[in-house]
């Protein structure tokens, strides 16, 4: 296998390189050139006949980019298909008697006279006959209006300048797009651009590339052109600049908090400061673990006056198992981890799933591993033969001592789901997972906004075509002497999947016939390009998905890395550095593009240290704000300068309502059986359930993290309010049961205790004195204490401050 | 198309992960406060016949079949002339001229989830994309009243929101009215013990000791959301008109009979109500139909006696109430039935054939509209999709089939992507 990294596109980091574009190297926009007196130069079909297309908007969705056409003129949605959209121009119109490109009248061309109104067009007018646009379209059909073979390769496209700060006048600024080709020639591109803001109510920019200040704060202008994709911040900073600024003195705590602060000085936001213990710890202990304090705990910590607690807190919580299941959680999230997409058994592989990535996170695996062992996993180990394979796979079933499937060395459930059956859904999934790009527009077009196009998918879904689960031809006559012993019908060639009533005779001990994830030999070697990172070449007998493997292993890929830290970090704030999170692409550039690169550096030079990369983010000042905004950053949901509050995962609720009801001496133990768990194994068998579904679980059927939903629904305040399930937990709850138990025998005890311990069971925190005589108020008026407690605890589980992360 | 078109669609797309439908939850807020899109009195209501109902038993007989495909029904007349309709269905007959029947139907999704899944929302299941129920994009377009629930789910929920999000999900009862046993609503009916009194009382402790965020009640979506989700779950919970709507015992004797005294009778006798008092859309289920034995003792004994009479008294009370223009009503299972008839007096599923019923809004009544073959195998002609019926039915509703979301899956999604509205439906 050779690998050429050579190619790898920089466009990511396209506004790190402010670098003028030298008069002398570069060419005039084409809106100049074509007009000036006495030249005789012809426009590029590639450069500036489909730019231009599409900068007017004639390969839109709307219009004749539309899978339908308009008026029987198609083009390639979003172009890039040049071969394509060359025939289309070329071939005759649809009324058969005038010619979309007239070779002989040039200036008749449909593709003319349409757009300039001279003929009715549904469109409307694109642009004004005579104009330059008229005259680029005429040019390029006079001299034959030739296509091109094969497209060049843009290196690379600048904004210039590399950053809009507005000052207090906010006068519009006019930006100037550079194109730089292979062969290294320059050009303005501004006219052939399309343009667009990332955030309205920062700035606008018209079609000529200027742009105007909406309001205070911080965006993106993007540049689109050819397959090109650039991007520039635009800022406007909060006007009160001088009451606003962080106070010098206040020298940032950590790395993170320093490229933080740098920002918001920046923007003119002065930050929140830390929150109090309480809230650390709540909010520490659900994002670290998905789990609330105990009463006890938030008491000693509360009491604990030693410098450092706070990172003391973060290392024990790091060395719990309810930090590996809150966060394998998660990671099931990425991965897909579905019950209902399970090629066979769906409960107990899901749960087999979750277990391996569980045990994995409990030895902190280094995260670049840990992927290649689900990436690169196998049916069988190096030399086994299909019979030990089975009787490996049978084990894991046994009731009697079974196997742990955690042992296992790698992990092929990911593979052998029914949503991955085509090559197409492996690529996109895995694009996903493990890079966080999105490529589902490119199966079909160019991606309006990524640099993809249609064919750089294709190739990367050829890479997962060899990927089989089944049967090999080797092992098939074994595999139907097995099913016949068990009595499991096969039906073609690519075995059956187990029942429960097969799956009997593997749980009694015995060996049953499992299918698994084939690597097919390729008829011949592939060379492919790796979403133009590189052209890789694969002998037929070669896995594919090892250069894949490689390639990310890679410290300079843009994407394995950086994705998952900058999802670790969307799971600490409401937001990604780059948002949505599982959507790197160009044109939806970083809020802190140091802070991430930083992060993912340092992330990669300590081997993938899963750990690390939590302790970094826990332990700054960034993470540990106080929700409470100033003037300054109320506004602010996107910079870091406080908490925003959010609402907890629906795990997390299932789990918190059983703590905060739970028997005294039972506390310990609803928290710790993780069989018993939202966040834990019954993650699964909870999936799809109603109260699952109002809190936004997500079923993990779609690739997008924004499957998990967790923002406030009626549903779910109807539920908190008055589902029989919270309804039932409350009436069993062993709690509410010891008080009244207490209560009858006539023991004495003090109700203001039951008050404290309801607020520290539920918000994590002792309620303040008006709480507290507010409460003793309603206990009073009830019949006994313990029903009062009991209409405490309902009142507290549905306060924001118990449904919210804050 | 203009950038600024472009970005208008990106802008959505960014906003997904805030709410699924490419709706921000501050928008939905603001839009909620307004009062919502309220100026369609539209709604309206789903039979679904889980199981799959053998569409030559029930409303595409076929009387000169070979005796092997016939079965054992005849078909009587209607009051439309040349429309025949099962023989166990006479009170339906009468009432022909309410609704329209839609013969042919195919697709060739014959197992219960996938075609379920099809017919419930209009779009062929793919493992990539959750299509939402029409429930779903209802409770989009036309939010009820604040103190009600938009959809509503009689018993479990069939499918989900989908792309759409856990915003537009149906208030799902949780199990079915049955007649003589009080009616328990997921979420509105309160616990054992629990009196309005009580109910309100624990409010106000709430409603005192829930001052965390005073002052910042405005900072952001999740607190604003929280804030008016949980005013409006208490409205909907102590609410005159939500509690009355969903309590049947408010039913005079003479409706309660009418409808039935099974739970498919009490289920549309509390659809009636539901819609009555603003829900806008609600679904009802009737299973049963999955007769891979013993097809015409089932259809005829029980599901086709229940269906008659509970259809039949839907649509007179619609009509009495003047709600039929309004209210569109959808009965269709996910398949049709096997021509033959197999060894156990039974039918299996088939995909290539199924009828449905259209009925109330614009639907022009006493049609038949499409045909299927003398055996009843498939459509004569190119029949009709799942996508044409489910773009008739909200276009009957008043929903563009064309209305674009954003979704979860990084594109924007047509509601039904391939169907076209029936005409014929609706002249």
């Amino acid at each position: 296998m050779r690998c050429y990294i050579a190619l790898m596109i920089v466009i990511l980091v396209a506004t790190l390189q402010p670098r003028d574009c030298v008069a002398s190297d570069c060419l005039p926009p084409v809106s100049d050139r074509l007009m000036a007196p006495g030249t005789n130069e012809v426009p590029d079909f590639q450069k500036h006949v489909v730019p231009l297309l599409g900068r007017l908007g004639c390969n839109g969705r709307a219009c004749h980019g539309s899978f339908q056409g308009r008026g029987g003129f198609r083009l390639s949605l979003f172009g890039y298909d040049f071969k394509m959209d060359h025939e289309a121009l070329t071939a005759e119109s649809s009324s058969g008697e005038e010619s979309r490109v007239d070779l002989d009248l040039p200036g008749k061309s449909l593709v003319i006279a349409k757009p300039s109104q001279q003929i009715a067009h549904e469109g409307g007018r694109r642009f004004e006959a005579g104009g330059w646009e008229h005259e680029l379209l005429e040019r390029w059909i006079a001299a034959g209006a030739q296509g091109i073979l094969r497209p060049r390769e843009l290196r690379h496209l600048r904004i210039e300048p590399s950053e809009v700060v507005f000052g207090p006048d906010a006068d519009p600024v006019e930006v100037r797009v550079v194109a730089i080709w292979q062969d290294g020639a320059q050009e303005d591109v501004t006219p052939l651009c399309r343009f667009r803001t990332n955030d309205d109510s920062v700035m606008t920019v018209d079609q000529d590339g200027v742009v105007a200040s909406v309001g205070p704060g911080d965006t993106h202008l993007i540049a689109f052109y050819d397959n090109g994709v650039a991007a520039i911040p635009v800022i406007r900073s909060i006007a009160r600049v001088a009451e606003a600024q962080n106070d010098p003195s206040d020298i940032p705590r950590t790395k993170i908090d320093q490229f933080i602060q740098e920002k918001l000085n920046k923007l003119g936001i002065k930050s929140s400061p830390v929150c109090t213990d309480a809230e650390f710890l709540r909010r520490v202990s659900i994002d670290l673990t998905g789990t609330l304090p105990t009463p006890h705990e938030v008491e000693s910590f509360l009491a604990d006056d030693s410098a450092g607690k706070r990172n003391r807190k973060i290392d024990e919580l790091l060395q719990r198992p309810a930090y590996a299941a809150w966060w394998a959680n998660k990671l099931c999230d990425y991965t897909g981890c579905n019950p209902t997409q399970q090629a066979e058994l769906g409960q107990d592989t899901s749960v087999q799933w979750y277990m391996w990535i569980y045990q994995r996170l409990r030895e902190n695996t280094p995260y670049n591993d840990l992927v290649a062992r689900i990436v690169l996993a196998t049916g069988r180990d190096e030399g086994q033969t299909y019979d030990e394979y089975a009787a490996d796979v049978s084990a894991y079933f046994r009731d009697d001592s079974p196997a742990d499937f955690s042992d296992r060395q790698t992990m092929p459930h990911y593979w052998t789901r029914r949503s991955m059956e085509e090559p197409d859904d492996k690529a996109l999934a895995f694009a996903h997972s493990f890079l966080g790009i999105q490529m589902q527009c490119a199966q079909c077009h160019k991606h309006p906004f990524a640099p993809w196009t249609q064919d750089d998918f294709k190739q990367f879904s050829k890479f997962f075509e060899p990927i089989h689960f089944g049967v090999d031809s080797e092992s098939d006559e074994r595999y139907r002497e097995m099913a016949k012993e068990v009595g499991l019908n096969v039906r073609g060639k690519n075995g059956s999947a187990i029942r429960n009533d097969v799956l009997k005779h593997a749980q009694a001990g015995g060996t049953i016939p499992w299918r698994e994830l084939l690597i097919e030999e390729r008829s011949e070697p592939a060379k492919l390009s790796l979403l133009r990172s590189g052209v890789v070449e694969i002998a037929p007998d070669e896995d594919p998905r090892r250069p894949i493997m490689d390639w990310m292993s890679e410290p300079s890929n843009p994407w394995f890395a950086r994705a998952f830290v900058n999802r670790v970090w969307a799971g600490y704030f409401h937001v990604g550095i780059v948002d949505p999170p599982d959507e790197l692409n160009p044109a939806n550039p970083p809020s802190n593009p140091r802070l991430l690169n930083w992060l993912t550096d340092k992330f990669i030079e300590n081997e993938y240290n899963i750990k690390w990369l939590h302790r970094q983010i826990v332990t700054s000042d960034a993470y540990q704000r106080s929700w409470k905004a100033n003037a300054s950053n109320q506004d602010d949901r996107r910079n870091f300068s406080r908490t925003v509050p959010r609402r907890i995962p629906a795990e997390v609720v299932y789990d918190a309502l059983k703590q905060a009801v739970a028997a005294t001496d039972q506390l310990q133990q609803v928290r710790s059986d993780l069989s018993r768990r939202a966040i834990g194994h019954l993650s699964m068998r909870l999936a799809g359930t109603y109260a699952m579904h109002v809190f936004g679980k997500p079923e993990r059927a779609v690739n997008c993290d924004c499957e998990r939903v967790n923002s406030p629904t009626l549903l779910q305040s109807v539920f908190m309010q008055n589902d029989p399930l919270v309804e039932q937990r409350l009436a069993e709850s062993g709690w509410i049961r010891q008080i009244s138990e207490a209560e009858q025998a006539g023991r004495p005890f003090v109700t203001e205790d039951f008050i404290r311990q309801a607020w520290l069971r539920t918000v994590n925190r002792p309620p303040t004195d008006t709480e507290l005589s507010r409460a003793q108020q309603h206990v009073k008026k009830c019949e006994s204490v313990g029903e009062g407690v009991q209409d405490l605890l309902w009142a507290l589980i549905n306060t924001k401050e118990f449904l919210l992360n804050h | 198309m203009s950038s600024s078109r472009i970005h208008l669609s990106r802008r959505q797309m960014l906003k997904i992960g805030v709410l699924g439908g490419g709706f921000s939850l501050g928008k939905f807020l603001q839009l909620q406060a307004d009062g919502g899109k309220q100026d369609s009195e539209r709604s309206a209501i789903l039979v679904f016949l889980g199981g799959g109902p053998s569409h030559q038993d029930t409303f595409d007989l076929k009387p000169g079949a070979p005796d092997e495909y016939r079965g054992e029904f005849s078909p009587i007349a209607t009051a439309t002339p040349g429309i025949e309709i099962c023989e166990h269905l006479p009170l339906l007959a009468q009432r022909s001229k309410k609704y329209s029947l839609i013969r042919g139907i195919s697709h060739n999704l014959a197992a219960h989830s996938l075609g379920t899944s099809y017919l419930m929302t209009g779009n062929r299941p793919t493992p990539v994309v959750k299509y939402p129920l029409y429930g779903s994009v209802v409770s989009k377009e036309f939010p009820a009243a604040n103190d009600l629930p938009s959809f509503v789910s009689i018993d479990r929920p069939v499918e989900g929101p989908g792309y759409l999000g856990p915003e537009y999900g149906p208030l799902s009862t949780g199990e079915k009215p049955r007649y003589g046993q009080p009616f328990r609503v997921r979420g509105i009916t309160l616990g054992d013990g629990l009196t309005i009194g009580k109910y309100r009382s624990r409010q106000e402790l709430l409603s005192d000791i829930d001052t965390a965020f005073d002052g910042y009640e405005r900072l952001d979506d999740s607190v604003r959301g929280l804030d008016r989700f949980s005013k409006q779950a208490y409205q909907i919970i102590s609410s005159p008109r939500a509690r009355s709507a969903f309590d049947l015992t408010l039913e005079s004797d003479q409706q309660i009979d009418r409808f039935g005294r099974h739970d498919f009778g009490q289920s549309l006798l509390l659809t009636s109500r539901l819609i009555e008092a603003g829900v806008r859309f609600v679904t009802v289920l009737l299973e049963g139909w999955d007769t891979h034995q013993d097809n015409f003792n089932t259809l005829g004994r029980e599901l086709l006696p229940r269906l008659d009479q509970s259809l039949a008294a839907l649509f007179d009370r619609l009509d009495q109430q003047g709600r039929l223009d309004s209210t569109s009503v959808l009965v269709t299972g996910e398949f049709g039935r096997t021509p033959k008839v197999n060894d156990r007096a039974g039918r299996d599923h088939w995909a290539q054939a199924m009828v449905a019923l259209m009925a109330g809004g614009d639907v022009h009544g006493g049609q038949v509209i499409g045909a299927t073959n003398d055996k009843a195998e498939g459509p004569v002609d190119e029949g009709f999709s799942p996508d044409d019926l489910a773009a008739s039915f909200l276009q009957n509703i008043g929903i563009d089939p064309k209305t674009e979301y954003a979704s979860n899956v990084g594109r924007p999604i047509t509601v039904i992507r391939d169907g076209a509205p029936i005409d014929e439906l609706f002249g």
